[in-house]
């Protein structure tokens, strides 16, 4: 593992470059467990002090420091993404699978829904349930709401990738050779499907993230727990852009731009340990 | 290659190890209003015995691979058993395949393996080598994880092969490395019967000696029985201790590799074998004339009569039965005439 993460390191430009930075974001947003103050704590500081030795990063008209609020808001919109990430293929993988290698009826009926969830808009559907759910509306359950919404493109690729699987040779052999369906799909695909699904992961990610900023700068959220997007609505709520408080607009937008350029390289350089055949290529074999 | 025919391994005691009777498996086809029916495997009956190569010859959509999967049990729609049985017979045990599909699976790999068509890509190309031999034997074998890979490493060595191929990825060995890997896996567990269909097709023809030459020898290690479909006759000539000739789904010539080659009964036989290419012999070949029958519509009769140079009115309206003569049997009206051809 070690010497993969140094050839990686050492070979691919865009790893070093999407490592350093989300290992660096990731480092910032981990430091929230040291803050002074508490992250939902309101007029504790000084409000609007603008970035000076005392307060790095300046601090908000709630009196908060942005610098601590940065901190812990990454952290909880990173855990938001990964936790929809996760959620989300599994559901896509277990759908583009099982409808790839099936075929037939259950084939039918899963891409129906499949396609269904993909002709919906996501963001209406949101706030729908937002609105329903008011007060009792928790970031997991947003998340779990997310992941429900966010996997149906992914398995349509996966299951078209599963399709040609199911007539290779390698897996008319196996399913001779006694495997059954689980394990044709999990030891005998999943790892060719894996580079896909990383992929796929990291956009989903992405987009989680994004859908997370998006919820929140509209306050269709928890806005007192500190996420990007909350930050960026509380600013918009006390006309930080208006009345000069640039540093508590900048700061989150410019973290949020880096995490995602740091993610987004990871995804593009990481497929290179998954697959044997990218490494090739590379060497140009 | 020159063909070389290898002088009869003589009798084994005549065991059977699989029996097919009256097999027919159709490919059925009903859409948008069309049925069609394509008769790939129409009404065979075969015997395998112990210790034996049995090669099946035919041209290209003569049923050979259809008759090899529905033997194999690995047949999926449209392909469809009517009627007939396979049956094997496993040290006592008899198996029949379509009667017993939970039995036949346990039995799979263990007793009965295949080298598929193609069989150089049964490596996943994502996966060490070792995963497929894990896959495919481990739970046949009963060993333990560290005395099923000194097994598998003993049995590589066996076959000419490093131990060390198993920690490679496919992509990293040559097509006859994987192809001996693919007969290295088909035979790790022993099994009594292995069907490979056309392993050879797609090497050179050095290689292909070799594999043939390895086939044939993990055989007689073993002790177990083959069948080995191919069109190529000969490879045939190289291995094969008996041979059935299939023209359009059906059984029409079988007998002794030896004597089919020195004396064919049948037309098309005989056509197969004047075909090939030998040392000194500068003749042109003559080609055979029409084309291999459509099996959704066969001819009435015997199914090669279009063709035949020895056709009859009989053959146009009767087909003839597969009928012992000499040392095997065959199925034609004019048995036995072919030397005029």
């Amino acid at each position: 593992m070690f010497s993969i993460l140094r050839d990686l390191l050492r070979f691919n430009v865009e790893f070093l470059v999407g490592f350093v930075l989300t290992a660096l974001i990731f480092l910032f947003a981990a430091a929230h467990f040291f803050a002074p103050y508490p992250d939902t704590a309101i007029y504790l500081l000084p409000p609007d002090m603008p970035p000076s030795a005392e307060f790095w990063l300046g601090t908000t008209s709630r009196g908060q420091d942005v610098f601590w609020q940065m901190s812990a808001a990454i952290w909880n919109t990173m855990t938001f993404g990964l936790v929809v990430m996760i959620l989300s293929r599994i559901i896509a993988l277990a759908v583009g699978m099982l409808s790839g290698y099936l075929g037939g009826k259950a084939d039918e009926v899963l891409m129906t829904i499949n396609d269904t969830l993909i002709a919906l808009p996501n963001i209406p559907i949101l706030l729908l349930v937002y609105f329903v759910m008011r007060d009792q509306m928790t970031w997991p359950l947003l998340a779990v709401t997310a992941a429900l919404l966010g996997w149906n493109y992914d398995a349509r690729l996966i299951r078209s990738v599963t399709l040609s699987l199911r007539n290779r040779e390698f897996t008319r052999h196996a399913v001779f050779a006694g495997m059954s369906v689980p394990q044709v799909l999990v030891r005998q695909h999943l790892p060719y499907v894996m580079p896909v699904v990383f992929f796929t992961a990291m956009n989903n990610l992405i987009w989680a993230i994004g859908l997370e900023v998006t919820l929140s700068v509209l306050g269709f959220s928890d806005v007192n727990r500190p996420t990007v997007g909350g930050m960026i609505y509380w600013a918009n709520q006390h006309q930080a852009a208006v009345s000069g408080i640039w540093w508590w607009l900048v700061f989150p937008i410019v973290a949020v731009v880096l995490l995602f350029l740091g993610l987004f390289l990871l995804a593009i350089s990481i497929n290179e340990y998954i697959d044997p055949r990218s490494r090739l290529s590379r060497m140009g074999g | 290659m020159q063909v070389e025919v290898k002088p009869e391994t003589l009798a084994a005691p005549a065991e059977p190890v699989l029996r097919v009777e009256n097999l027919k498996a159709y490919y059925q086809m009903n859409y948008f209003g069309v049925s069609r029916e394509v008769r790939a495997v129409d009404d065979i009956t075969l015997t395998i015995h112990r210790n034996e190569i049995y090669g099946i010859a035919g041209e290209s959509s003569s049923g050979k691979s259809s008759l090899i999967k529905t033997i194999a049990g690995a047949i999926r729609p449209p392909l469809r058993v009517v009627s007939g049985s396979v049956r094997f017979d496993f040290g006592g045990r008899t198996l029949d395949v379509y009667d017993d599909p939970q039995a036949m699976k346990a039995a799979r790999w263990r007793h009965l393996s295949y080298v598929m068509q193609g069989s150089m890509n049964v490596l996943n190309p994502v996966r060490r080598v070792k995963h497929a031999f894990h896959d495919f034997a481990f739970r046949h074998m009963g060993l333990s994880p560290s005395a099923f890979r000194a097994r598998v490493e003993a049995h590589l060595e066996q076959i000419g092969l490093d131990p060390q191929v198993l920690e490679a990825y496919p992509h990293q060995l040559s097509g006859g490395m994987r192809q001996r890997l693919a007969i290295g896996l088909a035979t790790v567990c022993e099994p009594e019967f292995i069907i490979a269909d056309e392993p050879t097709t797609a090497l050179d023809v050095l290689v292909q000696q070799d594999v043939l030459a390895l086939i044939k020898d993990v055989q007689s290690r073993l002790g177990s029985s083959i069948i080995f479909v191919t069109h190529d006759m000969t490879v045939h000539a190289a291995i094969a201790d008996r041979i059935g000739i299939i023209y359009a789904g059906r059984l029409v010539e079988e007998g002794p590799a030896q004597a089919m080659f020195a004396r064919p009964q049948h037309p098309y036989t005989a056509h197969l074998i004047a075909s090939l290419p030998r040392i000194g012999d500068t003749t042109r070949r003559q080609s055979l004339p029409g084309k291999p029958p459509n099996l959704a519509d066969p001819p009435s009769g015997c199914r090669f009569h279009p063709r035949c140079p020895l056709a009859i009115t009989k053959c146009e309206t009767e087909s003839p039965p597969l009928e012992p003569r000499g040392e095997g049997r065959v199925a034609c009206w004019r048995a036995g005439e072919v030397a005029a051809a």
